[in-house]
């Protein structure tokens, strides 16, 4: 289809839009609310994608007029490229901070593992409170970002019951994914408990939007803390982009599918 | 509302799971998008914190050259690795100290602010979104929302808690 007439155009339109969203996002700028608990930090990360959904030719019909589903679909593309560069100066963090990182190496690796607290949260709230079937397996063995949804898509189909469960994590964090990750973690460092460094090693989950989210809403709370939040970040991202598949292949899916016949033995299956 | 007779797989076309796809990006291709990238990442950072983007010209350009020899290499490399992680990977190894040039890319980069460069991504991210991805939304139901924010909450906590009692014992 790229050799339409018009898609061009449709390109130029949809820059063109983004450019001016994000003028205005970040013409509003980083807000502040302060609540009993903590502070409530809204980023223009989250008002860019509030207003991308809003102005996306599938809500708003009015865009449809001048963002065809090329452009649409290059906006899909733009995503990974955009993001690019927003990576690579989170990298350029970790190199002045290198000695801490290595200081935080334990810690910052063995987090990892952390990510499973997924399964020890989520999955019983799925079984055993919202007594869902095998979609819980699915829903609830990763974060489910697109190299989690593509191993769900390879083992089960996304047609199975484990497949809806997977999609549906994966569009609701797609939609709020970087909402909850810019407002939980200023809560949770407003609690006192944790390390500021714990907070920001855990903000790397393999989704770029969900780290800007994340480190953003600490950086906002403890600024004085910004290079080391962000070098921490960065480093936890990278480790999660490398280990994350095959913690999710060998460790993540497989436990929570034993968990799942342990609790609806039932249900096991013969396959 | 065309989606409602669709089934899941057709559902699922739209989905972004092409991350094995990287081995057959056109760099370049991509070297142009990336510039549209770069250049709206310039202006975000402008407006957001007031940096002339002249001033912050040579920190996008440094960016911008990691950017590209990070998607080359997830091209052409033999064994697979994301073209993020080789970008973070580069970006590190020029800022490590003693490195030469290390001290100067840092200081260039600091003119960028890093939330800014994130935000033309999440406007592209918003106006991406297909109609299968609100369908499933929207089929998937509360229950599934309840439990994406357990996954989110669960992640995160997790890795906390294990990243502060290893900090801790490292003391």
């Amino acid at each position: 289809m790229t050799g339409k007439p018009g898609a061009a155009t449709g390109g130029l339109y949809l820059h063109i839009l983004v450019l001016a969203i994000v003028i205005v996002c970040e013409l509003i700028g980083i807000q502040r609310l302060s609540i009993g608990l903590g502070t409530v930090i809204f980023l223009p990360i989250l008002y860019a994608f509030a207003l991308g959904i809003l102005l996306n030719p599938a809500i708003f019909k009015a865009s449809a007029k001048f963002l065809s589903k090329d452009a649409v679909r290059l906006s899909g593309a733009m995503i990974t490229v955009a993001i690019m560069p927003f990576i690579a100066k989170f990298g350029t963090t970790v190199g002045p901070q290198i000695s801490k990182i290595i200081e935080a190496g334990p810690a910052l690796v063995l987090q990892e593992l952390g990510n499973l607290g997924t399964i020890l949260v989520a999955f019983p709230v799925a079984v055993f409170l919202l007594k869902m079937g095998r979609e819980a397996v699915g829903a609830t063995y990763s974060i489910d970002r697109e190299p989690n949804l593509a191993l769900i898509a390879d083992k089960y189909g996304l047609n199975s019951p484990e497949g809806a469960g997977a999609m549906g994590v994966y569009a609701t964090g797609t939609l709020i994914g970087t909402f909850v990750f810019a407002i939980m973690p200023p809560l949770v460092h407003g609690l006192g408990i944790f390390d500021v460094r714990a907070l920001a090693m855990s903000c790397g989950v393999g989704s770029g939007s969900m780290l800007a989210a994340c480190t953003g809403g600490l950086v906002a709370v403890v600024p004085d803390q910004k290079d080391i939040i962000l070098a921490l970040a960065a480093a936890s991202n990278i480790l999660t982009y490398a280990t994350g598949l095959y913690v999710g292949m060998f460790v993540a899916l497989p436990l929570t599918e034993w968990l799942y016949n342990k609790a609806r033995p039932s249900e096991r299956k013969t396959a | 509302m065309a989606n409602q007779t669709n089934t899941t797989a057709n559902l699922a076309d739209d989905l972004p799971l092409n991350a094995e796809d990287e081995r057959k990006i056109d760099v370049v291709k991509h070297s142009g998008l990336l510039l549209i990238a770069c250049a709206i990442g310039l202006i975000a950072n402008w407006v957001g914190t007031g940096t002339s983007p002249l001033v912050a010209l040579p920190g996008m350009l440094v960016l911008y050259v990691a950017c590209i020899i990070g998607l080359g290499f997830a091209r052409f490399v033999p064994f697979y690795l994301p073209s993020v992680a080789w970008v973070s990977l580069i970006a590190i190894l020029i800022t490590i100290p003693g490195v030469p040039g290390a001290a100067w890319v840092s200081e260039q980069v600091e003119h960028l602010n890093f939330l800014a460069l994130a935000t033309p991504a999440l406007a592209y991210g918003g106006l991406a979104l297909t109609a299968s991805e609100f369908a499933i939304a929207r089929r998937s139901g509360w229950k599934i929302v309840i439990v994406a924010i357990c996954v989110m909450v669960g992640t995160y906590m997790g890795s906390v808690v294990v990243a502060d009692l290893f900090l801790r014992l490292g003391q």
